[in-house]
């Protein structure tokens, strides 16, 4: 072995060393300095990033108390890589969350896919079944605190709304505001003030060891922030009378809406068929929201705000009103009525009263063929040249009282319902049409579609002789000095407030007076109310009964609206239901309890809805 | 003579080679911190016997006392007990094999109490010493087959016996003398073709037995080739064997209605052609053929039958990590789970690293073994990149001085030994870190001087410091000392 090839080979040997470093050194460097996926994989086995979920705010009504409280609950996680080889006692986990094995098995095969993920379990343990989990504690198992809605009136459910598990749609136009899990409100006041309610959740980073034990707080604590309770919400609902108004209404379909005139509060919203809100929360919610969507009654559907009745009779106050504004029409004005009014072909009957009558007798006694004179005398006013043009003024006029649009309320879902415009007639007609073939809109029928809420706003637009404030729902928002500054506003009508005085007259007539009119049954002594009633054909079956109404007359506290599918005349059912309200809202009592049962007793099996 | 004595005594660490040492304090303590760091308990108390760090403690001072009687000691007794430390490496090795303890199924302990020592850290200095005093003869020559077929028994029979006890990591380190062979003259076409055995061994799951032994045919006649030149006949060898193989194959397609295989055909004509070749080489009397043969014959026999092997001789945990270390099986929550989670520890480091004690993959027991195999993860994740520089540049340092140490030696059996430890050490930090970052398989085997562990650093001690107090007597032959 020559000198020079052991200086080769030591060399060699040398620059093998230096070789295995190398590669060595790179590698670590490469995946210290370069390939960035190793810290968050760090991060992902030691880092927890637990939700502190934020309590939702209250609901409460006028008087304080509780529509919606929040309670405790659990959300029962399971991370699957936690779990650990040895298992754990699948049967006892099942028997004390009360899910089926089948259930369990299905979101542990979930839980693989995405095995340091935290998969929900089951949703609304209760808090005595946490701490009994916590005291057996099964790997790879933990709960989160929630709070879940509680309802311990059981009332207003179309109108509180509901919960639901945030979908792909919402936590993409949420911007950021959603995740997975996270609940909205979809309906009523929960959907409306979902912003508010909601409140902001925190979240705490915890260290956990390789079992999932959890071993501290990030950083001190540094990165965490704590949950903002939602803010509570005062409804302008009266609970109590809001319970009364849907045990009323109870086996009806129909809807009741009264409002404060001098404020625009909502104080009663009752859908019927309702339903009670603490069926759509917790485990049962699915089948109880299917059951729900399978009622042919439809009680998901918001009739207050959504429905799209005939008015009937009680748009005869609106005609008037136009009628006097118009000056086609004096409260001493009188027109005579056989049964009706006829000409030609076309007749609109009318049921046997003393003949001729003024307006407000006409008001009292709903007489129809005093105000197809009216209606004509609008709208075939020769200073407009014709029926169409004066069509428009006549649409102008009922729009400015909130009908055929939105009325703007806070309330989510709110429909416009439907006032027939020159267009729509000049179309169905093909341009050939007059007051005569539009007939049926003096006395509320035809093409006429009003929502309860803008017939309650009606009634509270006469109670306040001219204006009405956009009807709301909510009237304090917990951290705020005011609402919305739009429901502090006065609205007017195109009708001067003079001209509401005899309407109203003739309302307070109707009621007070015995004999003169349609809605004496309505008479609580020192009250003072005054209605009208309304018989609205419908080509469905039985006319919807419906009552408006409004008392004191004089510094009125309450208006409101009642509204019955197939109820016949609206002295029959409607009517006894708004009497009964309004005297216990204003006197907390009730002298006819007679009345009730009336009510209760009212033969009602509508074919329309029949299964 | 009584001159230079007398200066012995007068000053104990003459000429012993202060670089080394330094790296080695340097190493040790290093590990020490990590090794608190890793297995700091907080269930029990900071200074109980119980936290293995204060067991450590106690290691480390039973190594540094058996460095320095190592340095008191004469140097000639390494030579002149070499075989004797060898046998007595075989029988300890053979003596656990029949009472030891099993852990992690390998049995390869002794326990004595709460103490366990594992023979093969000490039988691996042993082999050193027998392989630098067999190869430190006057007469020795490399380039003859017989004495290199001495030195393979004195490298091979520990390696069986440990490959026995189910510990083939520790084992295989000894492979890693092909290192010192290569120094001491070894033609490289026999290390060459070795080494690209051995990977084949590992990758054979990935070819057919068919492709794999035309690949060693054609490396086996390369390096023939190389070392005895006429590449003609080489290569019309091996395009003999491969036409006949293909006439053999066609023969029995048509003739015989496939009763062979392309690999039986092949198999059949490579004997054919080893038995043509074996006589060729006897007549012309070359010896370098038959030692490549006898390479090509072994690695024929344990190459494309590497299956078989893998299924019979390997242990379960074995093969699931040599197959989820060639990509072949993944399984992130089982097998490739160590491997796994120590890349995970030591990427999150980044450049300065979490800080003693701050690494929270080591802290929340993430990374299995971090104390023992998977020290280097607690360097990376608390140390960071430069901590891992240190560490590794140390253990560079350290294998380049030992080789420098070796090549200052007048005395054979002194330089040798050098390379031999310089080797071990080489190999456990290329397969220690090269598991940690995913670069080799996983094998139990630690990194020296940092892994937890008495054996392991009591061993390594002696295996260093032998080389440096072989280093440091006068460098005079030691055979005329004892004349």
């Amino acid at each position: 072995m020559s000198g020079n090839d052991t200086y080769i080979r030591r060399m060699i040997l040398q620059a093998i060393v230096y070789g295995i470093f190398a590669v060595i050194a790179l590698r670590v460097g490469y995946i210290q300095l370069f390939d960035s996926k190793y810290k968050s994989l760090a991060d992902g086995n030691v880092l927890r990033y637990e939700v502190l979920y934020a309590p939702r705010g209250e609901i409460i009504d006028r008087n304080g108390e509780y529509l919606v409280q929040s309670k405790e609950c659990y959300d029962l996680m399971v991370t699957y890589r936690d779990i650990g080889k040895q298992g754990f006692d699948t049967v006892r986990l099942c028997e004390l969350v009360g899910i089926s094995k089948e259930k369990l098995l299905r979101v542990l095969r979930d839980a693989r896919s995405a095995p340091r993920k935290a998969t929900l379990v089951a949703a609304f343990v209760p808090t005595e079944v946490k701490v009994r989990l916590d005291e057996y504690n099964f790997p790879g198992f933990h709960s989160v605190y929630r709070t879940m809605r509680n309802y311990p009136r059981k009332i207003g459910g179309n109108l509180l709304g509901y919960l639901e598990e945030v979908n792909r749609n919402d936590i993409k136009e949420g911007e950021g505001e959603y995740k997975m899990g996270d609940y909205i409100g979809r309906a009523g006041v929960e959907a409306a003030y979902e912003k508010y309610l909601r409140g902001d959740d925190g979240v705490m980073i915890l260290e956990k060891d390789a079992h999932g034990a959890i071993k501290g707080s990030y950083m001190d604590g540094m990165y965490d922030t704590l949950p903002v309770a939602g803010k509570r919400i005062t409804c302008t609902i009266d609970a109590r009378l809001q319970a009364f108004a849907e045990e009323l209404m109870e086996g009806l379909v129909g809807a009741v809406v009264a409002i404060e005139p001098q404020t625009g509060e909502i104080l009663v919203m009752a859908s019927s068929p309702t339903f009670d809100p603490d069926e759509l929360i917790g485990r049962e919610r699915g089948n109880n929201y299917m059951r729900l969507l399978r009622n042919k009654r439809n009680p998901l559907f918001n009739r207050a705000v959504k429905a799209k009745y005939p008015p009937g009779s009680t748009f005869k106050l609106v005609q008037g009103l136009i009628g006097l504004q118009e000056g086609v029409l004096t409260p001493a004005q009188a027109y005579p009525c056989h049964l009706g009014y006829h000409v030609g072909r076309i007749s609109q009957k009318c049921h046997p009263h003393a003949s001729p009558l003024d307006l407000r007798n006409a008001v009292a006694q709903s007489c129809n063929a005093y105000f197809c004179y009216v209606f004509r005398d609008i709208i075939d006013n020769r200073k407009y040249g014709s029926v169409k043009k004066g069509l428009e003024v006549w649409t102008d006029y009922v729009k400015s009282f909130g009908y055929g649009r939105k009325l703007d309320s806070d309330f989510i879902g709110e429909g416009p319902g439907t006032v027939p415009t020159r267009e729509f007639y000049d179309k169905r007609y093909r341009g050939s049409w007059n007051s005569l073939t539009v007939l049926s809109l003096s006395i509320g029928q035809g093409e006429l579609g009003c929502t309860p809420l803008q017939m309650a706003n009606l009634a509270a637009t006469i109670a306040n002789r001219g204006y009405y404030y956009i009807p709301h729902i909510v009237k304090a928002i917990e951290g705020q000095d005011s609402i919305d500054r739009r429901f502090y506003e006065k609205q007017y009508t195109k009708v001067d407030s003079e001209h509401f005085t005899p309407i109203a007259e003739g309302m307070w007539r109707g009621v007070n007076v015995q004999g003169a009119g349609t809605s004496w049954r309505a008479y609580v002594p020192g009250l003072d109310i005054c209605g009208k009633t309304g018989t609205a054909q419908n080509p469905h079956g039985k006319d919807h009964s419906t009552f408006l109404s409004f008392a004191p007359k004089d510094n009125p506290k309450i208006a409101i609206s009642v509204y019955v599918e197939f109820g016949g005349f609206g002295a029959t059912i409607a009517l006894p239901i708004a009497s009964l309200l309004e005297e216990y809202y204003l006197t907390d009592t009730i002298t006819r309890p007679h009345l009730i049962e009336t009510i209760k007793n009212f033969p009602y099996n509508p074919r329309h809805y029949a299964e | 003579m009584l001159n230079s004595r007398k200066k012995n005594q007068i000053s104990l660490f003459e000429g012993v080679d202060s670089v080394a040492v330094i790296i080695y304090f340097l190493l040790v303590l290093i590990g020490f911190v990590n090794i608190v760091s890793a297995s700091y308990n907080d269930e029990i108390e900071a200074f109980s016997f119980a936290q293995n760090y204060i067991k450590q403690i106690f290691w480390m001072g039973a190594a540094f006392s058996v460095a320095l009687i190592i340095l008191l000691l004469d140097s000639r007794y390494y030579h002149m007990y070499a075989y004797y430390a060898y046998a007595g490496g075989i029988l300890l090795l053979i003596a656990v094999l029949l009472f030891g303890r099993e852990v992690n199924g390998a049995k390869a302990w002794f326990e004595f109490g709460s103490v366990r020592i594992q023979p093969v850290e000490f039988a691996k200095i042993a082999t050193a010493l027998a392989t630098a005093r067999l190869m430190s003869n006057y007469s020795f020559s490399i380039k003859r087959l017989g004495h290199l077929m001495r030195v393979a028994f004195i490298i091979f029979l520990p390696l069986a016996i440990i490959i026995l006890q189910n510990d083939t990591g520790s084992g295989v380190v000894l492979c890693s003398f092909i290192f010192v062979l290569y120094r001491e003259g070894l033609n490289k076409w026999i290390c060459i073709p070795m080494i690209i055995v051995a990977v084949l061994f590992i990758c054979s799951f990935l070819f057919t037995p068919l492709f794999l032994l035309l690949l060693l045919l054609i490396i086996f006649t390369a390096s023939s080739a190389m070392m005895i030149g006429s590449w003609r006949m080489h290569i019309m060898f091996l395009a003999a064997i491969c036409l006949s193989a293909m006439l053999l194959y066609g023969l029995s397609m048509f003739v015989f209605g496939g009763t062979l295989s392309g690999y039986a055909s092949l198999l059949i004509m490579t004997i054919v052609g080893v038995v043509v070749a074996a006589i060729y080489a006897f007549r012309k009397n070359i010896a370098a053929m038959f030692l490549t043969l006898g390479i090509f014959i072994i690695s024929v026999a344990f190459v494309p039958t590497a299956d078989t092997i893998f299924e019979s001789v390997l242990k379960e945990h074995q093969k699931v990590r040599i197959l989820s270390f060639l990509g072949i099986m993944s399984d992130p929550s089982g097998a490739d789970y160590n491997v796994n989670q120590s890349k995970i520890a030591i990427g999150s480091g980044g450049l300065f690293g979490k800080g003693f004690m701050e690494g929270t993959q080591i802290k929340y027991n993430f990374v299995p073994e971090k104390h023992t195999d998977f020290i280097f993860c607690t360097v990376g994740e608390e140390w960071g990149f430069i901590g891992s520089m240190i560490v590794l540049g140390l253990l560079c340092a350290l294998i380049l001085r030992l080789m420098k140490m070796g090549e200052r030696q007048e005395e054979p059996f002194s330089r040798i030994y050098s390379y031999c430890v310089a080797a071990i050490l080489l190999f456990h930090v290329l397969v220690n870190v090269g598991m940690t970052v995913g670069l080799m398989p996983v094998m139990g085997i630690p990194l020296p001087f940092l892994s937890y562990g008495g054996s392991s650093l009591v061993a390594f001690t002696i295996l260093v410091f032998v080389a440096i107090r072989l280093d440091a007597s006068p460098r005079k032959g030691l055979m005329s000392a004892v004349r």
